[in-house]
């Protein structure tokens, strides 16, 4: 897809091609509970990427036989749509890439759901991407969370996720597409805020023992700035309703 | 308003035992989206799904009827059925809303209903499980509020669906659906009856 021969110089004068700094995240905007027939929603913009999130359940889990009788099951449909990349992302419905991408996220939201309150259930998790632009399993994963929680479906974190990327010999946070494909490595973290658990690590090429520990560093950095995104979003569900009839 | 907590929030230092928060490592966390009174700990939570407690009253509808047995949906993830006999006097068709209230809940999955009532005629409306006990109110006041306005008879289901019969159905919903939304602003009361007596707010 992307050689090493037409590589374009990613970084210039200390800045990458859209101007950020090494550890700037894209412009990240989160609106909870957009869609009224789901339980939970969440509509997010990462940049260029614009992510749906909804949640269904806990329901009664079909196929039948798939039921867990001692927890419940999360289901999870990580999908893009035809129209969201220039390439050829979503054309032909699930495809290798995005069977990957939804077991990966239904592991790591495993970790933080309390699935032994709703027995035999499953809980289903859709993820849509309409447009991409790199990093869209973490913007899938850092958008579902906020649906989960909207839900009312009870969880032990808001989890969030984020990309740190190599090229040559800088580590940068939050690749977009120009970057993933021609950068050196790149990594995706699922993290649990709380306790700075790492729930999800995909490693695409090469890092040292010192570059990875720096990595992790700089998404545990921009994961608060995620967080505080992530609950205002869910906040001003509610505080908008109360601005109609209190100054707070 | 109150204090909004999310899931993983630090509620506390201490252990505390709550149906809305989990220990680890001897302190106490949400999990839940709610709203949160610290001293003495209460949190209402802002959604929810419904867990079935013996004695709640529920609204659903016949989904199957064979041999005796109807199954009820509740918008429920488990089973939800009504067991007929040949002592009993009830019996109901595929489609019939019906009024019951839980008997016994085996294994957090399969509720059995008992003292189902027919509901013939009137309005199913679907509201959040969270906001029913802000409906009903303390001791009815709100859900008996918003019936004798309106001249509605409603029966409240714990698991979220409302049915209304008589008077003015659409005042009575407007009323219901504004419980639901503005459920977590103070002053609710004052609204509610401020909309019953004009119509509007």
């Amino acid at each position: 897809m992307a050689s090493k021969a037409n590589r374009p110089d990613l970084v210039v004068d200390g800045k990458r091609l859209d101007g950020r700094a090494m550890d700037e995240l894209r412009q990240l905007k989160i609106e909870a509970n957009v869609l009224k027939n789901a339980d939970g929603s969440a509509y997010l913009e990462w940049g260029r990427n614009k992510v749906l999130a909804a949640v269904y359940g806990p329901t009664e889990t079909q196929p039948k036989h798939m039921a867990d009788q001692t927890k419940a099951i999360i289901k999870c449909r990580y999908q893009m749509a035809p129209f969201s990349s220039l390439e050829d992302h979503g054309r032909t419905g699930p495809n290798r890439r995005a069977i990957e991408i939804s077991k990966v996220t239904k592991e790591a939201f495993e970790n933080v759901v309390m699935l032994n309150e709703f027995p035999g259930s499953m809980i289903n998790i859709f993820i849509e991407i309409l447009q991409s632009d790199g990093g869209t399993r973490a913007a899938g994963i850092t958008a579902a969370a906020v649906a989960l929680a909207g839900a009312g479906i009870h969880m032990k974190d808001l989890i969030y996720a984020v990309s740190v990327g190599k090229i040559g010999e800088h580590l940068v946070l939050d690749l977009n597409m120009k970057e993933d494909n021609y950068s050196d490595s790149d990594m995706p973290m699922a993290i649990s805020p709380r306790n700075n658990n790492i729930l999800l690590l995909q490693m695409d090429g090469e890092y040292t023992g010192e570059e990875l520990h720096r990595a992790m560093e700089m998404a545990i950095e921009a994961g608060k700035t995620i967080g505080k995104i992530q609950r205002d979003a869910l906040r001003s569900v509610y505080t908008n309703v109360a601005e109609k009839y209190e100054s707070v | 308003m109150k204090e909004i907590i999310l899931p993983g929030d630090l509620v506390s230092d201490k252990p505390i035992r709550n149906s809305y928060t989990y220990i680890e490592d001897g302190k106490t966390y949400s999990m839940v989206l709610g709203t949160i009174e610290r001293e003495p700990l209460s949190i209402v939570p802002l959604e929810s799904v419904w867990s079935p407690r013996i004695e709640d009253t529920v609204v659903g509808i016949v989904t199957s009827a064979r041999n005796s047995v109807y199954e009820v949906d509740l918008r429920f993830h488990g089973r939800s059925i009504i067991i007929g006999g040949k002592f009993e006097r009830f019996s109901f068709n595929v489609g019939d809303v019906v009024e019951a209230t839980v008997k016994d809940i085996e294994e957090k999955r399969t509720i059995i209903l008992s003292y189902p009532r027919l509901l013939s005629g009137g309005t199913l409306i679907s509201v959040k499980t969270a906001k029913i006990p802000r409906i009903i109110g303390r001791d009815n006041t709100m859900i008996k509020q918003i019936a004798d306005k309106s001249k509605s008879s409603i029966i409240v289901g714990k698991n979220g669906l409302i049915w209304l019969k008589g008077g003015d159905i659409a005042l009575a919903t407007k009323a219901i659906l504004t419980v639901q939304e503005e459920a977590h602003v103070s002053g609710l009361t004052e609204r509610i009856k401020k909309l019953m007596e004009n119509g509007e707010r």
